[in-house]
């Protein structure tokens, strides 16, 4: 399966609905992580920098609804593009909450307070989806 | 006690004598008065200091044959934070001193040169004393990256996005509120200042780290102006514009919001700290700022502040 394709969207979907494999970590944590989730409503637009493709997750009432692949995000809330390289080093294993902290995945559009008070929630759907057998 | 005076006029030999909590009122005793740019600017050419003077042979000697493996894991996973922060700061700050008076830019141009020497002693540190291996300040900074928890990453992350918001426009008022608000309230004022007493009180009490204890100690010294020029900024952007205290509040609602997660525990009982103890620091380092230079904040936030975890001792 290829990333950045209709299957492998689909698969990113229901991967991050199911949420995180829950070890290693504080159980406060995952609290935090089912408290950010509960009736979470929006909708995240990921893309590739160089191909201009972009995965769209639609999160209704903390469930992941729908995933659709596009090259145009002008309907998501928020709009985060990283390089090819970027997405090759997430797979690879990079810590995505590094990703964030040095601003590899860039927030194009969208209100970076409401975006930051769900991160950790962002982070591990990043983490699980990066992690999707390609 | 040492004097006020002494703390802002030693030399790095004198900086090893002073006691932290000294060093952490001179950063408060001007909070009311609120120095202007200049005398801040000034005050930098008086005390800065050469990181490159520092001697860590003892340092490793201590952290090698008389700190026990809970007292360096506690120790690295709370100063990993702030090897990290100092570099981010130091490559976040350049777009805030694009807007402002000259005064300010003149002035955070010695912030910048500070955060660049901080993330030195962070990397001479973490090299020499930790022996995390590496040819570069990147190598190094990415074999410390493990130990960094929730507490800086959402802070730092936050920062870096708002660098990128404020690059749009430098001279946004509200994007440059918001940005001053997570910088020089919640980072420099809250988490660095716990981190500093944390760490430093420790070293004191236990007589371990020379090296650190006298870095460290001048990187406090040095955030006594970071602090003082944040929340005047603060203060003249809200006299100025009374809506930006709008700003202010809905940064701390989301710095707040994410207060809380820390996916590790780390065992800050052997630097001699309780989880409370932790919180209770975290508040009031939070509520020093705010009451002197009279930044009121709306009820539902100080309901969040009386629920500030300890996260920086793992929740």
């Amino acid at each position: 399966m290829r990333s950045f394709t209709p299957e492998w969207a689909q698969a990113a979907r229901a991967a991050v609905d199911a949420g995180p494999t829950r070890d290693g970590k504080l159980p406060s944590y995952w609290n935090w992580i089912d408290r950010a989730r509960a009736g979470y409503t929006a909708v995240w637009a990921l893309g590739v920098r160089e191909s201009g493709v972009y995965l769209v997750l639609t999160w209704k009432d903390g469930t992941c609804a729908a995933a659709e692949l596009t090259s145009d995000p002008s309907a998501a809330d928020y709009v985060l593009v990283a390089s090819q390289a970027t997405w090759d080093e997430l797979r690879a294993g990079a810590d995505p909450g590094r990703v964030v902290m040095y601003r590899q995945l860039r927030l194009e559009r969208g209100d970076v307070l409401t975006f930051f008070r769900v991160i950790y929630f962002f982070i591990e759907s990043l983490a699980t989806l990066s992690r999707l057998e390609t | 006690m040492t004097s006020l005076s002494d703390v802002a006029d030693s030399d790095l030999r004198g900086i090893r004598d002073l006691d932290i909590d000294d060093v952490l009122a001179y950063v408060h005793r001007d909070l009311k008065r609120l120095p202007g740019y200049t005398e801040l600017y000034k005050r930098y050419l008086r005390q800065r200091w050469d990181v490159y003077e520092l001697d860590f042979s003892q340092d490793v000697v201590d952290w090698r044959e008389r700190m026990t493996q809970e007292e360096r894991d506690a120790f690295v996973g709370i100063s990993a934070g702030f090897h990290h922060g100092e570099r981010q700061v130091e490559v976040e700050l350049p777009v805030f001193m694009l807007g402002g008076s000259e005064e300010s830019k003149i002035y955070m141009s010695s912030q910048i040169e500070d955060e660049a020497r901080h993330t030195v002693f962070f990397d001479r540190f973490y090299r020499e004393v930790v022996g995390m291996p590496g040819d570069s300040v990147q190598d190094v900074l990415d074999a410390s990256f493990e130990h960094v928890s929730e507490t800086f990453v959402g802070p730092f992350g936050l920062l870096a996005y708002q660098a990128d918001e404020l690059r749009k426009d430098p001279e946004d008022p509200a994007a440059r509120v918001r940005y001053g608000t997570t910088y020089f309230l919640w980072i420099e004022g809250v988490l660095a200042l716990s981190v500093m007493k944390i760490t430093l009180t420790y070293c004191r009490e236990r007589g371990f780290l020379p090296g650190y204890y006298t870095g460290f100690t001048a990187t406090c010294r040095d955030e006594a102006r970071h602090v003082q020029f944040g929340m005047r900024f603060l203060r003249d952007s809200v006299q100025e514009d009374p809506r930006l205290l709008l700003q202010i509040h809905e940064t701390l609602r989301t710095i707040l919001a994410i207060n809380g997660a820390a996916s590790r525990r780390l065992a800050l009982e052997s630097l001699g700290w309780t989880p409370e103890e932790v919180r209770r620091l975290m508040i009031r380092q939070l509520h020093m700022k705010l009451t002197d230079v009279g930044i009121a904040i709306p009820p539902d936030i100080q309901d969040m502040v009386a629920r500030i975890e300890p996260e920086l001792a793992g929740g």
